[in-house]
């Protein structure tokens, strides 16, 4: 057995000590306990502790993926089952030996009666004994250096095993493919027909789901159907025409509150027909999106980051403040805003309203995707690549970006408007930082300048949390994760924007061939 | 006259960068302004295409003063900068490069037969039709920002570094294509830190020092100038 490549098992062994050691001090360890106590279903207090078994599977995730890590250091080499027994068993022990000092140390000063908490607000004697398992220090530290072991070693196999099957995955898959390409599948694939009949069947579910899925699904997909449209609105902004835009929420508030105002009673006791206003909210959007875009036309990347961030807020701000109480009915926010009404008749149900925003979605969609594909498109994408140099080649970088600040402007403006008219109510509240936050992760994670990315994006982080509520309080966290996993293993999003891919496969004539044989040309 | 730079002064903030700028370029000719790094030639051509803006001074084409003209209109007019570094847009293939340099036009017969003008010249670009400009090798990169350039049709060129960073073999390609382009009618004003190459193929240069010119002459005298060979082609 190799000694170098044992001391690179402890050293990572090491380091998931320290991890763990990490998470046990900002008192994760109890957290994430709790929630995979929420997601098995069972219930808990608030500020309760978990119950052990739960904080036994947390470990065991950690060790297994300790070991499994620790076994496969090098991917060119073979496995043997010595080999990676050997070295999770090293990777577990010297985890758990440091995790178990830890424990000694926290749990040895609780004893004697320190209180913790005076320098670290998660470390009550609670969680400390929590995190021995409720058992006497000595035996609470074995449990974590064998745990640690143990599911160290059970990772090694899992690594083992995975390389094994590996082999055979890799040889069925070009199977699968030959055979997909030989039958109906590879003939069906690129027919227009299909294509048409995939749309068939999406239209008919559309048409269909708002009408039998009940009340509470048209609430959550309806609020996605909202996002979708806020996502389309900063895809143009951010994804086509390369402008980090963090103020979104402003043009949703300015669409939302110029609904409002124009239809409910109070303050103004101006009832507009409900279709003329969601006209004027969009038309006021998009108008707001140019005149905030002109002073700030010359900024780009970071400043202009900041400067729109604050621009959200101050929005808000205003929208809460006393200045324009009378105006705006300041933080109370406005009440009993019209629903949908056609030829007299209203239009105001879960289904009513699900169907229209479907309407608004569909036609947004089919907006954006001209836009995109259309000259203007090519003039965004010009210029989020190069400005300058779009610029040099003749496009007018001024126009285009405000054209785009403002449509996108104006998506939001739709999509504030609906989902006033739907709640019946806005407030301040409405329009927080938060909801810039969640359009401009939606749109990275479904795919920078992706129409579809948009949409998987807006399913994905508005509609994942719903179905899943448990995990509401944690979804910043979720955020946090999702981002930072999205951009180590899909960077260019979910459903990445298509863009030209190279024809000529490389290592045939594309190998970089000595430049001056065919370079200049006739000379 | 193509082109005449009168007096032409710009300041970054306070750095006064341009301390009054004089010359000229005929119709058909090739001229270079040559000088060191922060000299203010980089500038002169911004300045020109208007992605700069001067604080004093008057930038005439062919008569009239293009000082207020906005950069999108300065293209239309026949004007064509290829800016410093082959900035080219990296996530677009090579053809849609082509096409956003032909973006003030609409005839998409005429950019069609455009393409295939500059793939004669640049037949390596041709090769790499469908490959993302970023993948392209320095030396194609620097092919295909000029061949966007040409793709507007322009009257007047301006080239910034066209050497920058460029193998001599390929620097050697290149210049043999500007002086094509400069035969089949287009007039071209080059910026150059490598003076020799610039001189060699320009028929004036203009030399430039902390935002002044200091000399100027036919091409031929400035090789020959001892303080241009003191300065910049490396001693006598």
């Amino acid at each position: 057995m190799n000694k170098q490549s044992l001391q690179k098992s402890a050293g990572s062994g090491l380091v998931f000590g320290i991890i763990v050691i990490f998470l046990a001090l900002i008192g994760f360890t109890v957290v994430f306990s709790g929630l995979i106590q929420k997601v098995l279903g069972q219930s808990l207090g608030v500020g309760q502790i978990p119950s052990i078994s739960n904080f036994f599977i947390f470990l065991g995730f950690l060790g297994i993926w300790n070991g499994w890590r620790a076994s496969r250091q090098d991917k060119h080499e073979t496995l043997t089952l010595a080999k990676v027994l050997m070295r999770a068993a090293v990777a577990g022990l010297s985890a758990g030996v440091l995790v178990m000092l830890y424990g000694f140390v926290v749990g040895g000063l609780d004893a004697r009666g320190t209180d913790m908490r005076k320098y670290l607000s998660m470390l009550s004697s609670d969680s400390i004994k929590f995190f021995l398992f409720n058992q006497s220090l000595v035996l609470g530290g074995l449990i974590h250096v064998g745990f640690s072991t143990l599911m160290a070693l059970v990772g090694g196999l899992l690594a083992f095993g995975s390389e094994r099957s590996q082999q055979q995955v890799r040889t069925n898959r070009t199977k699968i493919q030959k055979w997909s390409q030989s039958t109906w599948l590879g003939k069906v694939q690129g027919n227009p027909y299909v294509t048409y009949v995939l749309m068939g069947i999406v239209l008919l579910l559309l048409v269909l789901l708002p009408r039998t899925w009940g009340a509470y699904w048209n609430y959550v997909m309806g609020t996605v159907g909202i996002y979708v449209l806020l996502g389309l609105g900063l895809n143009i902004i951010v994804g086509l025409s390369g402008q980090l835009v963090l103020g979104y929420v402003a043009f949703f508030a300015i669409g939302a509150y110029t609904f409002a105002l124009t239809t409910s009673p109070e303050p103004h006791n101006l009832v507009w027909n409900f279709w003329i206003a969601l006209a004027v909210s969009v038309v006021a959007a998009a108008l707001s999106g140019i005149l905030i875009g002109l002073p700030i036309l010359r900024l780009r990347g970071d400043y202009l980051a900041i400067v729109t961030l604050g621009f959200g807020e101050i929005i808000r701000i205003l929208l809460k403040s006393d200045i324009l109480k009378d105006f705006t009915m300041g933080p109370r926010g406005v009440r009993n805003i019209a629903g949908p009404t056609l030829f007299g008749r209203s239009f105001t149900s879960d289904v009513d309203f699900m169907y229209l925003i479907i309407l608004a979605v569909l036609l947004s969609i089919f907006l954006a995707k001209r836009w995109q594909e259309s000259s203007i498109g090519r003039a965004w994408l010009a210029i989020s690549q190069d400005e300058t140099v779009a610029q040099a080649t003749g496009v007018d970088t001024q126009k285009y970006k405000l054209l785009a600040l403002s449509l996108g402007a104006a998506f939001a403006g739709l999509g504030g408007a609906l989902f006033a008219s739907r709640n019946q109510f806005t407030g301040p509240e409405d329009h927080a930082l938060m909801v810039s936050i969640n359009v401009l992760v939606l749109v990275i994670v479904g795919g920078m300048g992706s129409i579809p990315g948009v949409v998987l994006g807006a399913f994905t982080l508005k509609g994942l949390p719903e179905i899943l509520r448990e995990l509401e309080s944690y979804r910043l966290l979720v955020f946090g994760a999702l981002l930072v996993v999205m951009m180590i293993i899909r960077p260019e999003g979910l459903w990445p924007a298509r863009r030209p891919k190279l024809e000529v496969p490389v290592g045939q004539d594309n190998e970089p061939v000595p430049l001056p044989a065919t370079a200049g040309g006739e000379k | 006259m193509m082109l005449e730079v009168e007096n032409l002064n710009v300041h970054y903030g306070a750095i006064h960068a341009l301390k009054g700028v004089t010359f000229h370029l005929q119709e058909g000719e090739i001229v270079a302004l040559i000088g060191a790094n922060g000299a203010g030639k980089s500038t002169t051509l911004n300045t020109i295409s208007r992605l700069n803006k001067p604080t004093a001074g008057d930038i005439r084409y062919r008569g009239a003063s293009i000082v207020e003209t906005p950069p999108q209109d300065i293209v239309t007019k026949g004007i064509v900068q290829v800016p410093e570094g082959r900035r080219i847009f990296p996530k677009m293939s090579v053809v849609e490069n082509l096409e956003m340099g032909a973006y003030i036009f609409s005839d998409r017969q005429r950019i069609e037969a455009d393409i295939e003008m500059v793939f004669g010249k640049f037949p390596r670009l041709r090769e790499r039709r469908k490959q993302l400009g970023g993948t392209l090798s320095g030396g194609e990169q620097q092919m295909l920002a000029i061949a966007r350039g040409l793709m507007a049709r322009p009257q007047l060129l301006l080239l910034d570094e066209p050497s920058m960073g460029l193998a001599p073999i390929i620097v050697e390609q290149i210049f043999d294509i500007i002086r094509e382009i400069n035969q089949q009618g287009t007039s071209i004003l080059l910026v150059e830190q490598n003076a020799q190459m610039a001189l060699s193929i320009a028929d004036r240069g203009y030399v430039f020092e902390t935002g002044k010119i200091v000399l100027e002459g036919d091409a031929g005298d400035l090789l020959e100038d001892p303080m241009v060979k003191e300065a910049y082609l490396g001693g006598g």
